[in-house]
């Protein structure tokens, strides 16, 4: 299967400054990362808060420069052409590429212009892309493919639940026929019961429309029902890549095994025993030697607060990042 | 040890009155971690706020009856509702950073419970407390500013008035830096200050901070998300209180440090035998943490029962869905048609019924009660 996004060595660094524009620091909030998302299928990035998931996602999207590395289109995304890097691409194209690409943030309310109508909020990436034929026609055509009601074009965002919120902000994402979605924790607002229909409508319209997924959420068990492939981060770097039912049946990365025990069981008799981290995550602005996990880590030696260790393939399609893993 | 029954709490808005809670029924015993568990706006937290008599102006609470350890609290004075919150029940809620006092340092936040609740424990500590002849720094410093300043003018000046001032000065600050510091740092305010800094670190090592005299020094905004929400805990077990309400204490939190606060909150409660009534949205805590569990619905309770009971077989249809609800092991993921009912206008009957998958006729029009011993439903189409 063609990819559709791959990355290669990505990093964006953001520097930090004095008053006067003096560079006192870096940090590092995307750091050397290799990613390659397939069509059709659904690209978790999961992580704590400020381990980079974000950023990450705003970099391909063009949204944040990067600082090194590259961000390369596959063929079903640059139109004819071979393949493209977005670093080289100039204003037209980077508006090309938003139009292949939708988003969806976490938090409706903030996603939603509160003074305009549904049917302006969705409308408008059709009136910025100069498709204005069939407007109306199309947006009623969206509501009713995210499972509201066509009547509802005349409403203001703030007449709707949080669910139905989201199903907006979903319609306006695809109003342009994207190729791709990405999803930054599109269900972490939101209740129980309505984040299943959410997560249902998703699965659905990707089934429907063929769309692939890059889907950012804190929540494991999100992830492990959305995704196909799954990347785990941690201040910046990916510790662990790979298919998801095996990274969470077996997962490698003492990070990860932590994150997965973390998950609280419903069962009340099979409470596991919980891997329990020690202290917080460090500031990615100054990261811990060696690898960044050590200080947190059970398992670490001598050796792991010297040298980085690389994302080496353990097994096939299965990359970790740590020097124990055999 | 707590027991709430059919509360009713409604709200006055100008688009007419909210029925926020609809007959409640709660009982904690001694000793257990309690859950609340229910979808935004069911009513939890109004439920713990009814409570501790913290709504606001314009709700009230219509009807119902609440008592701690037998003793009536519906309509309690305020100042026993004063000795009540913190003292007897004490309460985390779910932003520790809007909680917590952004100008005020951790130590001063702490020991202000600890002032108001653990008077008699102070007391002692402040009797075995001798601070010796430490001098305050501040007042060394200022008497020797004075005595700097007036020395100056005493050798410089010598109109005759202000020359017997600055003599007087100069002789009383030497007086002073000889006596005073000692009588300012054996002073009682001193001593009792030594006790509550004491206090204070000993909670806060207690939920298991490390360097807890130097978190004491700092304000909240120099703490670690995790370490905010420990704070609150150290404060809300400052009091000593025999009951803990914990308002979602989880929801901000990452996953690794949740897992850190809740195994705390296990801790604590095996080492203090208090009572917690845990009120959060994520069942997969509640089925962590809990003993007895609580599932409401719309302003109402639909179902109370030992955790492990209702995560394995759940009686009643809503927690039936939220459980199916939830991503697990299986591809296909159930969801409850609909969305939550508004409370201005609720449905009549049971509040679930337009949702209910096995509503029959009557279920729109009767109310149904909660029936069972231990374990209770309330649903006309359950039988037990």
């Amino acid at each position: 299967m063609s990819f559709m996004v791959k990355t290669k060595l990505l990093a964006t660094h953001f520097p930090i400054q004095d008053f006067f524009g003096r560079e006192l620091g870096l940090v590092k909030a995307v750091d050397g990362v290799n990613i390659t998302i397939t069509e059709g299928s659904t690209f978790g990035i999961v992580g704590e808060s400020g381990c980079g998931k974000t950023t990450l996602a705003r970099t391909i999207l063009g949204l944040e420069k990067s600082t090194s590395g590259s961000t390369i289109l596959g063929s079903e995304m640059s139109e004819g052409t071979e393949e493209t890097n977005i670093e080289e691409l100039d204003r037209a194209g980077l508006r090309e590429l938003r139009r292949m690409i939708g988003v969806v943030f976490q938090d409706p309310m903030g996603a939603l212009n509160p003074r305009m109508l549904v049917k302006d909020l969705i409308c408008e990436p059709m009136v910025i892309h100069n498709q204005k034929e069939g407007m109306r026609e199309r947006a009623k055509e969206l509501l009713k493919m995210v499972g509201l009601n066509p009547d509802h074009l005349y409403r203001y965002p703030h007449q709707f639940s949080g669910g139905q919120r989201q199903r907006i902000v979903i319609a306006r994402a695809l109003a342009l026929e994207p190729k791709m979605l990405i999803l930054d924790e599109p269900t972490s607002a939101l209740d129980v019961s309505v984040q299943s229909q959410i997560l249902n409508l998703l699965k659905d319209l990707q089934k429907k429309m063929g769309l692939t997924y890059v889907f950012i959420s804190h929540d494991l068990s999100v992830i492990r029902h959305m995704c196909d492939r799954v990347a785990v981060m941690y201040l910046g770097k990916i510790v662990e890549e790979s298919e998801a039912e095996t990274l969470f049946s077996n997962p490698l990365h003492p990070y990860t095994q932590a994150l997965v025990s973390a998950i609280p069981s419903l069962d009340p008799k099979m409470r596991r025993e919980r891997i329990v981290l020690e202290g917080d995550v460090p500031s990615p602005a100054d990261p811990p030697s060696g690898c960044h996990f050590h200080p947190r880590c059970p398992i670490a030696e001598a050796n792991c607060s010297q040298v980085y260790p690389d994302l080496r393939e353990i097994k096939k399609g299965c990359h970790t990042a740590c020097h124990l893993v055999k | 040890m707590l027991e709430i029954k059919n509360l009713k709490t409604r709200f006055n808005t100008y688009d007419g009155v909210v029925k926020a809670l609809e007959g409640v029924n709660l009982d904690v015993k001694e000793g257990e971690i309690f859950g609340i568990v229910g979808e935004t706006g069911c009513g939890k937290s109004v439920t713990s706020y009814s409570l501790m008599q913290l709504l606001p102006r314009t709700a009230e609470v219509v009807s119902g009856n609440m008592s701690l350890d037998g003793e009536d609290i519906t309509y309690a004075s305020e100042s026993r509702m004063r000795e009540i919150r913190g003292g007897e029940i004490g309460m985390i809620f779910q932003d520790p950073l809007s909680a917590l006092n952004p100008v005020m340092k951790v130590k001063d936040q702490i020991s202000e419970v600890i002032r108001l609740h653990q008077k008699e424990e102070l007391e002692n500590r402040t009797e075995k407390v001798d601070s010796g002849n430490e001098r305050n720094p501040y007042i060394l410093w200022s008497l020797i500013f004075v005595s700097i300043v007036s020395l100056f003018y005493f050798l410089k000046l010598e109109d005759s008035f202000t020359d017997t001032l600055a003599k007087l000065l100069f002789w009383s600050s030497l007086v002073g830096y000889v006596f005073l510091p000692e009588m300012e740092s054996n002073s009682y305010r001193a001593r009792t200050a030594v006790a509550e800094t004491e206090m204070v670190v000993e909670s806060l090592r207690q939920v298991r901070l490390p360097n807890p005299s130097q978190v004491a020094n700092s304000y909240p905004h120099e703490l670690s998300g995790g370490m905010q929400q420990r704070v609150m805990i150290a404060m809300a077990l400052a009091g000593r209180p025999r009951l803990l309400i914990a308002d979602e204490p989880t929801t901000a939190l990452d996953v690794t440090i949740q897992s850190q606060i809740l195994d705390l909150l296990k801790k604590l409660q095996k080492e203090t035998g208090m009572t917690i009534v845990m009120i959060t949205h994520d069942l997969g805590v509640v089925a962590e943490m809990c003993d007895r569990v609580t599932v409401m619905y719309a302003g109402t309770v639909v179902e109370t029962g030992n955790a492990s009971e209702i995560f394995s077989d759940p009686k009643h249809p809503y927690t039936q869905g939220l459980l199916s609800a939830l991503p697990g092991e299986s591809k296909e993921l159930s969801s409850i048609g609909g969305s939550v009912p508004d409370l201005l206008d609720p449905p009549s009957g049971c509040r679930f019924n337009p949702r209910c998958s096995i509503a029959k006729a009557h279920c729109s029009v009767d109310v149904p009660l909660l029936k069972g011993e231990d374990y209770k439903v309330a649903c006309h189409e359950v039988k037990l």
